[in-house]
């Protein structure tokens, strides 16, 4: 089976210097501190298939997301992209009886080979949600800290991260005067950029976003646009979206999925002027109902 | 423009006879319960005095009866041990019907016994202990602890599945939230989902204690009664309902008193324990 | 199933048509232009004039029409490059127009001389006639969306070009009389307009390709030499 390269415009991912028959060493081992370093990596899917029982959701999908990229993911309801991106922090397998077939490489390492750590995989992969969901029980400073207790950050150094992390998320002029105060009693906009600090604190390498604006109004949206632009310096970053402008506005890349299947996938200023593939022209225009 | 005030006046009767048939199934239902209400505050308060709760019951029947010391005593230390063991047990089962087993085979037959022991007759499970444990050979007579067992085996269920309701209240997002953090799942569970569920939690465990601080019935087979007050959970103890029972057939009107006086305390007692969790549920509301 | 995005559908159909309506009007003011000049018919000219009111007040309801589209239904895709084409083609529509005014004002200029020479004159007609069915066929190309026809247009176009050289050609050679000469000079001004038409025209084939295959591109550049 040879490599099946996407649709048109998108060049070969690269080649990797390691050879892929050896077994990839767990993904834990490959992370060190991300602090000194901006340069995020790649993630690149190779034959991916994703099912929920006997359901064909995710069908054969090859695709790579440059690092330091925003690569945005868009197509009708029901189309599998929030399936696919959820593979990518192998979140899809948390849903009984789902599974997931095929190849996802974060640079060169497998996240779906033997012995990787499902946990590491989870820190290098962040995700941020479509409904915000920062936890009720937790402040503003512990919501941000969840994700640093739990590799056991205490004391000064865990105030650092927390104040760099809400700093990165745009939040920290609006909540540094109340970081004690419950995380839900933020508004809606604060508490995405919230769970946006929360997803950073980890230091991840790549951000996942599923339909993050979805559940916000305009001018939060926007905030969320201009955060998505300065994050990709220093991550790679997927958006799914329904929204064709916010695709249009953010992204470097546009992929278009349709029924499970990747139809298309190039630089997003010719995916809206000049698209390759009928169904891609049908869906952007709004032929389709 | 008759027509539809015809119709509105026609509307506006029938409205008004729902309503009144409404408020006379409201009187007739809480009727019973404020003459419950006004028996037990107008025969019980007259028994209460300080001695009333520093006493023990003396056993005479003539003369002072002594107060209800022992009963209350030996209620708290029999339902706390019973706690004890239905309130981790009840919440482990809980957990591992939400978070582990789900839709599985086995949680769904699990699911079913917890349904099935909610509805067994409390004396049922008196009787189970009192035979397994009373009356066979080399477990010795009645004991406090055994009836804390059978009270335990009451509250279980009741603790399994309101937890469960309480767990299943916590909204998936935030698991997965947790999960994508790079959690591994019993510290999601720790970390989230059990500080979220725990209003929830508390106040099914509070109503599972009160439930089981006013069963008589166990209590008869497995601890039976006694009149001293002892903190000695191997031996016989008193409790409430158990002294309740043993005065209220008595001839002499002070000892039928003192029954009012005790149900009364068990009234208050448990009343004291409902607020607590509606108290605790209030305070705290998931988003 | 009733279509998606209907009224934006039929909006954009609606400034389409509004567009290549304008070349109608433009194919009968070239008409009438080139009569008034056949028969020096000042008044026809006068009326030419007038007329381009319509054309400049076509200019402005679909400009304002496309800026209106874009705002309230953000087309992308072949509606983005339709949208940004009928711009640039309603701009050449009016550069067509001022171009009939210009041959309708040189009219009462030229009008005390009488014809001199055939050779002009039969060219200018020859002009005339293409540069008229050079419009026309601008406008079904751009109806059809046939990038063939469109990219037809530059060899007409070169035809075009060729009479014009030939008019600027005879005109020098018009030695003899001042009035002769005016009369010529005045003659390829009008050959010029006819001349502008035809390259209008020529872009709109252009813009036509674009929308069909989303690639820009100039159909023979007047700063490369055109062949023959």
């Amino acid at each position: 089976m040879s490599f099946q390269p996407a649709k048109t415009g998108m060049t070969d991912p690269p080649r990797t210097t390691h050879p892929t028959a050896a077994p990839t060493p767990a993904v834990s081992s490959g992370l060190g501190d991300r602090r000194a370093q901006t340069r995020a990596r790649s993630v690149t899917l190779r034959n991916l298939h994703a099912y929920y029982g006997d359901q064909h959701a995710v069908n054969g999908v090859w695709l790579e997301f440059p690092a330091n990229e925003v690569t945005a993911i868009i197509g009708p309801s029901g189309c599998g992209k929030s399936t696919m991106v959820r593979c990518i922090n192998r979140m899809h397998e948390e849903v009984p009886g789902a599974r997931a077939v095929g190849t996802v490489l974060l640079d060169d390492l497998d996240i779906y080979g033997d012995g990787t750590d499902v946990v590491a995989v989870r820190r290098a992969v962040g995700m941020v949600f479509q409904k915000p969901n920062p936890f009720p029980t937790m402040s503003v400073f512990d919501n941000v800290a969840a994700g640093l207790r739990l590799t056991g950050t205490r004391g000064s150094e865990l105030r650092d991260r927390v104040e760099h992390s809400l700093k990165a998320a745009g939040l920290w002029d609006e909540v540094h005067g109340r970081l004690a105060q419950p995380g839900i009693g933020l508004s809606g906009g604060q508490q995405q950029r919230l769970c946006i600090a929360r997803t950073l604190a980890v230091e991840p390498e790549v951000i996942l976003m599923d339909e993050p604006c979805s559940a916000l109004d305009p001018v939060a949206t926007l905030k969320i646009e201009e955060l998505v632009a300065e994050l990709s310096r220093r991550y790679t970053i997927v958006v799914v979206t329904h929204n064709m402008q916010q695709a249009a506005r953010v992204a470097d890349s546009t992929a278009f999925m349709l029924n499970g299947e990747l139809v298309e996938h190039g630089p997003t200023g010719r995916m809206f002027t000049n698209p390759g593939d009928p169904r891609t022209e049908q869906y952007v225009t709004g032929k389709f109902g | 423009m008759t027509p539809l005030a015809g119709i509105g006046a026609r509307r506006r009767r029938s409205d008004r006879v729902a309503r009144t048939m409404l408020a006379v199934a409201t009187g007739l239902a809480l009727v019973p319960l404020v003459l419950i209400l006004f028996y037990l505050v107008k025969q019980g308060l007259g028994a209460w005095s300080p001695s009333f709760f520093t006493t023990d019951p003396s056993g005479r029947f003539l003369g002072d009866p002594g107060g209800i010391r022992s009963a209350i005593l030996g209620t708290i230390e029999i339902v706390a041990l019973a706690s004890a063991i239905a309130i981790p047990a009840g919440i482990g089962v809980a957990l591992y019907l939400v978070e582990y087993g789900r839709d599985g085979r086995f949680a769904t037959a699990v699911r079913y016994f917890v349904d099935v022991m909610t509805g067994v007759p409390s004396i049922a499970f008196g009787l189970f202990i009192y035979i397994t444990l009373v009356l066979a050979t080399g477990f010795g007579g009645f004991a406090g602890w055994k009836g804390s067992l059978a009270l335990a085996l009451l509250m279980l269920p009741i603790v399994t599945r309101s937890a469960e309701v309480a767990l299943t209240l916590v909204p998936e997002s935030l698991r997965e939230a947790a999960l994508a953090l790079g959690a591994p799942r019993w510290r999601v569970v720790a970390r989230v989902v059990l500080p979220t569920a725990l209003p929830g939690l508390v106040t099914g465990v509070l109503l599972a204690v009160a439930r089981a601080a006013g069963e008589t019935a166990p209590l008869l087979f497995t601890a039976t009664i006694v009149k001293e007050t002892t903190a000695n959970l191997a031996a016989p103890m008193n409790s409430l309902p158990a002294q309740i029972f043993s005065d209220v057939g008595q001839a002499q009107d002070r000892l039928v008193a003192r029954a009012w006086g005790a149900a009364l305390t068990l009234v208050v007692m448990i009343l004291v324990l409902t607020t607590l969790a509606r108290l605790v549920s209030r305070r705290s509301r998931i988003a | 199933m009733p279509e998606a995005r209907a009224h934006f559908r039929s909006e954009l159909q609606n400034l389409e048509e509004m567009a290549l309506g304008a070349l109608d009007m433009v194919i009968s003011t070239l008409d009438r232009a080139l009569e008034a000049l056949e028969h020096q018919d000042v008044e026809l000219a006068s009326l030419v004039i007038a007329d381009d009111d319509r054309i400049d007040g076509r200019y402005l309801e679909v400009h304002q029409g496309i800026l209106s589209l874009l705002a309230t239904q953000a087309p992308v895709a072949t509606d983005l490059r339709t949208v940004a084409a009928l711009m640039h083609v309603i701009k050449h529509v009016e550069r067509m127009g001022d171009q009939c005014v210009n041959i309708a004002k040189l009219i009462p200029l030229s009008g005390h001389h009488p014809p001199v020479d055939e050779a002009i004159i039969e060219r200018i007609e020859k002009m005339g006639r293409l540069a008229r069915s050079q419009v026309s066929q601008a406008k079904q190309a751009f109806a059809l969306r046939d990038a063939a026809l469109a990219e037809d247009l530059a060899r007409q176009d070169r035809q075009v070009n060729r009479l014009n050289r030939e008019i600027f050609a005879a005109a020098l050679e018009l030695g003899e009389d001042s009035d002769a000469r005016e009369w010529a000079a005045y003659m390829m001004l009008v050959a010029r307009c006819l001349e502008r038409i035809g390259d209008n025209a020529v872009d709109i084939g252009e813009q036509t390709a674009f929308v069909v295959t989303g690639l820009f591109r100039e159909f023979s550049d007047a700063s490369h030499a055109a062949p023959r």
